[in-house]
């Protein structure tokens, strides 16, 4: 999949994008003639409008249902919109004593960070030998940290969390970073990347008597800016998502935003005005960056394929 | 593997990279993570699996195959409940699986030629998989929230539907579950059809044009074919996916009612975590893994053959 999407990135993705697609895309037949072409397009546009409706809708109605008073998310009639809008529930939760909602973004964001950091850095050191040196054993390794990717993450729970208990990191940042560290797949995207660097360029370079860490850091980094962003960002979301390593290994203080907001969903069971306004705080951060970085957060999407948890 | 560069030479090392030990000693930082993370613990799993783990004791007794006997011999309760939640995770599978290769598609198509606003509406479409799984969840449990959720309150409206307790009735608590699942996730394949839309050779349809093929033919004989790949890889993906389904019931339905939506990720972690049985919990993961592994095995090959076609 990599591969194959690296090509498409390549070569435009979108041919005649906004241009004037009916001079080569496949509605050139009844060009000639028959109804205008924005009457043409009007049915499939208002479908996509009314299934984009749809999709927001769950969004709206969290926003909405946040600046409700818990009275009124169950007033009959609906409230389509908060009559009264109001911040009382976010200033509820962000007070209460049992909810330290900061604390739980600061954990989130620290430990995604911290591991998003740390997979670039091995990635790119682990990838830079195995592309681009010759020496015994490299294509075998690559094969075993390759075959890795296929072992079903479900096989290391268990055994991860008796290590964490053995190494006392339960409730730690460490158990939150290091375990997912090794996974192949940064190693394996990197590597595309600098196989993708023309052999030449380093080659003035190795004349000139440079070492192999300057020419990776002087020479060979410069080209893997956007592939060491993207991965980044990429494993940054994925820790910051991550569910079921943290639901069980982090506790009270230590919880992930994204898991603390099931467990505080626990004390609010049904007080949803409550519950909207602590899903907001978790996930109105990252709609955020999406609305700015939505072009890179697709890109990496279709750059990795389907990464399964 | 690896055609970029010759093979090395055994016994002349050159000198490029510096001495010999040299990427050697790149590799170690992740080699060392490499080996306690990933294969020590292979082999820890296995061995916890064939012992009867006490978590206060420091001698663990061996018990041979004795916690997968039990996942084969009806009548012990983890026999009941792994493959009944295996069931439940099967169905799931079968429920979502489809839906989500052909909702994507049709998206997909949808957005295939240039129309206004194409790039915001890619975008909402995509936008539900940044979330994380609690957020969702959260959201369609109140989305679906007996008699106070929205999708009630709409029956309500409709004329001839009325309210309806899905998150409390057996076989429609998994409405919510599929439905909020498809919004989260419908973007990722949505993504990869797009591209693979936009590979296809132009002149495929400018011929079929000529041969005056209409659009239902244009589709079935060449966007269809076409993307064969794209839908086999995402085919396998979603079905690696779905198969691990744990947060979407556990924050939607809690597993309920009845476990009817418990799955076996769920299933797994509890046995582990709130009845402390953790060689019994291995036992599972490893039957769990091998089977999942029969379909990764397949995600494998795909990846393999597209990494021979695109490196030089």
């Amino acid at each position: 999949m990599i591969v194959r999407s690296t090509v498409n990135r390549a070569r435009p993705t979108i041919p005649f994008a906004d241009g004037d697609a009916a001079d080569t895309g496949p509605s050139v037949v009844g060009r000639r003639a028959g109804p205008p072409r924005w009457l043409l397009l009007a049915p499939r546009f208002l479908t996509l409008v009314v299934l984009a409706l749809l999709f927001l809708l769950p969004i709206y109605w969290m926003v909405s249902t946040s600046l409700k008073s818990e009275a009124a998310t169950v007033a009959q009639p609906v409230q389509w919109w908060p009559h009264e809008p109001t911040l009382e529930n976010y200033r509820t939760i962000l007070e209460s004593p049992n909810a330290p909602f900061l604390r739980w973004a600061w954990n989130s964001l620290f430990s995604s960070s911290a591991f998003a950091l740390g997979s670039v850095v091995l990635a790119v050191l682990t990838a830079y030998p195995l592309s681009r040196m010759r020496f015994r054993g490299r294509d075998t390794w690559f094969w075993v940290i390759l075959s890795s990717m296929m072992i079903p993450g479900v096989i290391f729970l268990i055994p991860h969390y008796l290590m964490m208990i053995r190494f006392d990191w339960i409730d730690t940042y460490h158990a939150l970073i290091w375990p997912g560290l090794p996974a192949a797949f940064g190693v394996f995207l990197m590597r595309q990347f600098f196989v993708s660097i023309p052999r030449e360029i380093e080659e003035a370079a190795r004349l000139d008597g440079a070492n192999s860490l300057q020419i990776l850091v002087r020479i060979l980094l410069p080209f893997l800016t956007a592939p060491m962003a993207t991965l980044a960002l990429f494993q940054f979301m994925a820790s910051w998502n991550n569910y079921v390593w943290p639901l069980f290994v982090v506790h009270g203080d230590m919880q992930t935003l994204p898991v603390a907001i099931t467990s505080f969903s626990s004390r609010y069971w049904t007080a949803y005005g409550k519950l909207m306004a602590g899903t907001a705080i978790a996930s109105i951060p990252i709609l955020i960056a999406f609305l700015f970085a939505q072009r890179y957060f697709i890109r990496g999407m279709s750059l990795t394929g389907l990464k399964d948890e | 593997m690896a055609t970029e560069t010759a093979r090395p030479k055994r016994g002349r090392h050159r000198s490029p990279s510096g001495p010999a030990w040299v990427p050697y000693l790149y590799l170690l930082p992740h080699a060392v993570l490499f080996l306690v993370f990933i294969v020590y613990p292979i082999g820890f799993g296995l061995w916890v699996s064939l012992h009867r783990w006490n978590i206060l004791s420091d001698v663990q007794r061996f018990v041979g195959l004795d916690f997968y006997l039990r996942l084969v011999t009806p009548g012990s309760p983890q026999f009941t409940f792994f493959w009944k939640t295996m069931g439940n995770t099967a169905l799931f599978t079968v429920l979502s699986v489809p839906a989500l290769i052909f909702s994507a598609l049709g998206l997909a198509l949808l957005l295939e030629k240039p129309i206004a606003g194409r790039s915001v509406f890619r975008a909402i479409f995509f936008l539900p998989t940044i979330l994380a799984v609690s957020v969702m969840g959260l959201l369609w449990r109140w989305m679906f929230e007996n008699r106070t959720g929205l999708v009630n309150i709409l029956l309500d409206l409709v004329p001839f539907t009325q309210q309806f307790p899905f998150l409390t009735n057996v076989g429609w608590a998994w409405i919510p579950i599929v439905v909020g699942t498809i919004w989260w996730t419908v973007g990722f394949n949505m993504i990869l059809y797009g591209a693979a839309l936009a590979a296809i050779p132009r002149v495929y349809y400018e011929a079929a044009a000529i041969d005056g093929a209409g659009a239902w033919a244009r589709f079935r004989h060449i966007t269809w074919p076409q993307l064969n790949p794209v839908t086999l890889f995402a085919l396998v993906t979603t079905t690696i996916g779905s198969f691990q389904l744990f947060g979407q019931s556990h924050v939607i339905t809690a597993g309920g009612p009845l476990r009817t939506t418990q799955s076996v990720m769920m299933y797994i972690t509890e046995e582990a975590f709130t009845n402390f049985q953790f060689s019994s919990a291995a036992a599972m993961s490893v039957l769990f893994g091998l089977l999942l592994l029969l379909v990764t095995g397949v995600q494998f090959r795909l990846t393999l053959r597209d990494l021979g076609r695109g490196v030089r």
